[in-house]
């Protein structure tokens, strides 16, 4: 070999490929233990000059052949990171909306994800929010609808009043069309008030309110109180050590806002929420408030903006995203779950690997379903293809109803929950009835809500079907069983004892002696027959008795 | 009225929490247009089960106030039975479907916090009842359903 093509790998060549190992993992099964690696480095303190232990978390699609890899900071402990990793569904959609998180979070740049209701864009926000804070810690949270108001995201003036008929009187007002129009109005002008200094614009507010006040017959000597909104307090807001907040608009380190729903805003909002762009396609450094004379507030190195929305055929307005807000941001459109995903999310409830499992068996519960993953494998397949039937179905919107109710993957996850103490019993075995305990929970879950008549009975056939006609039939042992053979042989043969086992297996031989011996019956009888044939040869019929 | 019916949902609101983050889930009760059971009705059978305070949300209550109201009955650890006649405000929706998402309220600037955060007291739910009719037609929120776990409509009541 050629000295001169040798290469030494760097130490943090070296360390990247580790990482990306570690981030690739996979257990025996094939299934997913890597996508969120904790790391401690010792790192020397800028300021002290001291050696300290710093807390990092790497995040990256294990999916990917040559994932991008992103290290944030953490003040989550390893045990805090592992806990949060057992509540992610390995999903590749999972890792793809946290990557997109991790990497915009670090370059400071807002970041929209439009997707389908069940794909946890919400979940996943709030889990991003704890990988980097540590468990319990939840974003600042928005959401948008027709009836948002620029002043909950921005800022407002609020009067101090003393008694109920002042408060009464002022919430009357400050609701109504006209206050807002005049509210409005106030700070616009002031914004075109260039040459004021800040003090006067705020003087000049002051007065306008009183005026506004005595106009509409309220008390000019109002006080008044300045509130900021949603976005200016995540950009100041700075998370204490002891879980508590604190709000400094300069020095403040910005915490994670994540407005939701974008799709439903008015036009105004999605104008005020344009303020939050900043240059190079990053997150504004700070914003101005007209309604505070134009005070400025910074934002702080840690805020974070995540949008959200689903796509505009699940809103009947079919709102789409704004186009100005879209180029303002990192935007991405995810498809709806594959139906591989749905049916892995199914596996984790129904074989209960996310959360704990109850200690002991809780009152209402005949068998401990949560300690046979084998059984609900088998009931995860059963559900996700109903889950999946059914989405199809309401995607198509229900007759007679304006509101939609796309399915989510809570649907599942309560149906899990609940099948571990709202059991039904099988009169006759005195034993689970899983068949029966599986129709009365998707009644409850799913169909009950249904308001269009005919789908709800076309769905209640179509799960009759899948769990005691043809459709669900599967081979097992030999055989071709109906869904609910099945499950009662499932449940049967976890429901045994010990003694009960023994005994299964005593006959299970006794069963397999018996057929044996049969079989040699037959044989002989066959062979006996043959010997008494004249139209056999003798030489066979030799050969024959020899055996 | 068929009160094992109403059992059963209480129950299924006490006991079954989602995976993986082990949240409770809000009720609605949807009374149908022929339905005979009144609101009244609902509320004293929930009321032989669980310490249930009513919350009507109508046009004499501000959402500041509907949210004060339930807060309170939280730190009492009862229930709350929201009884909605108007369409819902963008401060109540905020906080509904946080409590659905988290089982947690988050206020801006409330009580002297900057953010104040109560987390929904182990014993307390929340079941918000309404027409049918009113959720699809004057309910401007085209995911209201979707802030709630068990749906119990009034029919399922009269069998």
């Amino acid at each position: 070999m050629n000295p001169e093509k040798i290469r030494f790998k760097s130490l943090e060549e070296l360390k990247e490929e580790k990482i990306e190992v570690r981030i690739k993992e996979r257990g025996p099964e094939g299934e997913i233990l890597g996508g969120i690696v904790f790391e401690e480095e010792k790192v020397i303190d800028s300021e002290s000059k001291e050696e300290k232990t710093k807390r990092y978390i790497y995040i990256g699609n294990p999916y990917e052949g040559r994932p991008t890899i992103t290290k944030l900071e953490t003040n989550a402990s390893q045990e805090e990171i592992e806990a949060i990793k057992r509540e992610i569904i390995p999903m590749p959609e999972s890792f793809e909306i946290l990557e997109a998180m991790a990497q915009t979070y670090k370059h400071h740049q807002p970041l929209l994800i439009e997707g389908p209701t069940a794909i946890g864009k919400t979940y996943l926000a709030d889990k991003f929010t704890e990988l980097r804070y540590g468990k319990e810690v939840k974003p600042l949270d928005f959401y948008c609808s027709g009836q948002t108001d620029v002043s909950e995201l921005m800022a407002k003036w609020v009067p101090k009043v003393e008694t109920e008929e002042e408060k009464r009187k002022w919430r009357e007002f400050l609701e109504s069309a006209e206050a807002q129009v005049e509210i409005s109005k106030i700070a616009q002008e002031t914004e075109q008030k260039e040459k004021l200094s800040q003090e006067q614009k705020l003087a000049l507010i002051h007065t306008r309110l009183q005026k506004l006040a005595k106009s509409v017959g309220l008390s000019e000597k109002t006080q008044w109180r300045f509130q900021y909104g949603a976005v200016p307090k995540a950009m100041g807001l700075t998370r204490n050590p002891d879980g508590s907040f604190s709000f400094d608009e300069q020095k403040g380190l910005g915490f994670t806002l994540h407005i939701e729903e974008v799709g439903l805003a008015e036009p105004q909002v999605i104008n005020t929420l344009l303020k939050l762009r900043g240059k190079k396609g990053q997150l504004a450094e700070e914003i101005q408030l007209w309604e505070n004379g134009g005070k400025k507030v910074k934002s702080g190195p840690k805020f974070w903006a995540f949008f959200s929305t689903n796509p505009p055929e699940e809103y009947l307005a079919r709102n789409e995203v704004d186009p100005a807000l879209a180029r303002g941001v990192v935007f991405k459109r995810m498809k709806e779950l594959s139906e591989e995903s749905l049916h892995l999310s199914a596996d984790y409830y129904f074989t209960y690997k996310l959360g704990g499992k109850p200690e002991e068996k809780p009152e209402g519960c005949i068998f401990d379903i949560y300690n046979h993953a084998e059984i609900g494998r088998e009931i995860s397949k059963v559900v996700s293809a109903f889950h999946n039937d059914l989405n199809k179905e309401l995607k198509k919107g229900e007759k007679g109803r304006q509101q939609r109710i796309p399915l989510t993957l809570d649907d599942m996850a309560r149906v899990a929950d609940a099948l571990i103490d709202v059991q039904i019993r099988n009169k006759k075995t005195g034993q689970l009835d899983l068949t029966e305990t599986l129709k009365n929970l998707i009644h409850f879950y799913y169909l009950d809500r249904l308001a269009d008549e005919e789908l709800k009975e076309t769905m209640k056939a179509n799960l009759n079907e899948l769990l005691e006609g043809d459709t669900g039939k599967i081979e097992f042992e030999g055989k071709v069983l109906a869904r609910k053979e099945f499950f009662d042989i499932l449940v049967e043969r976890a429901s045994a004892t010990e003694e009960d086992k023994k005994r299964l297996e005593k006959e299970k031989n006794q069963e397999k002696e018996r057929n044996l011996k049969q079989t040699e019956f037959n044989t002989e009888d066959a062979i006996s027959s043959l010997l008494k044939d004249s139209r056999i040869p003798k030489s066979i019929k030799k050969k024959l008795s020899s055996k | 009225m068929n009160q094992e019916k109403l059992d059963t949902f209480i129950r299924f609101l006490q006991k079954v929490q989602k995976q993986p983050s082990q949240t409770f889930d809000l009720g609605l009760i949807v009374k149908e247009p022929k339905s005979q059971v009144s609101e009244e009705k609902v509320f004293r059978g929930i009321k032989k089960i669980v310490s249930i305070e009513k919350v009507i949300y109508d046009k004499s209550l501000f959402d500041e106030d509907a949210l004060e109201k339930i807060i309170d009955a939280f730190k009492k650890g009862q229930w709350v039975f929201l009884e909605v006649k108007k369409d819902i405000g963008s401060p109540l929706l905020n906080q509904l479907k946080h409590l659905a998402n988290y089982n947690s309220f988050q206020l801006i600037d409330y009580q002297g916090k900057d953010v104040f955060e109560m987390k929904m007291p182990e014993n307390s739910r929340i079941i918000v009842f309404a027409e049918r009719d009113f959720i699809e037609n004057k309910i401007s929120y085209p995911h209201f359903y979707r802030l709630f776990g068990p749906v119990l409509s009034s029919d399922r009541l009269e069998k």
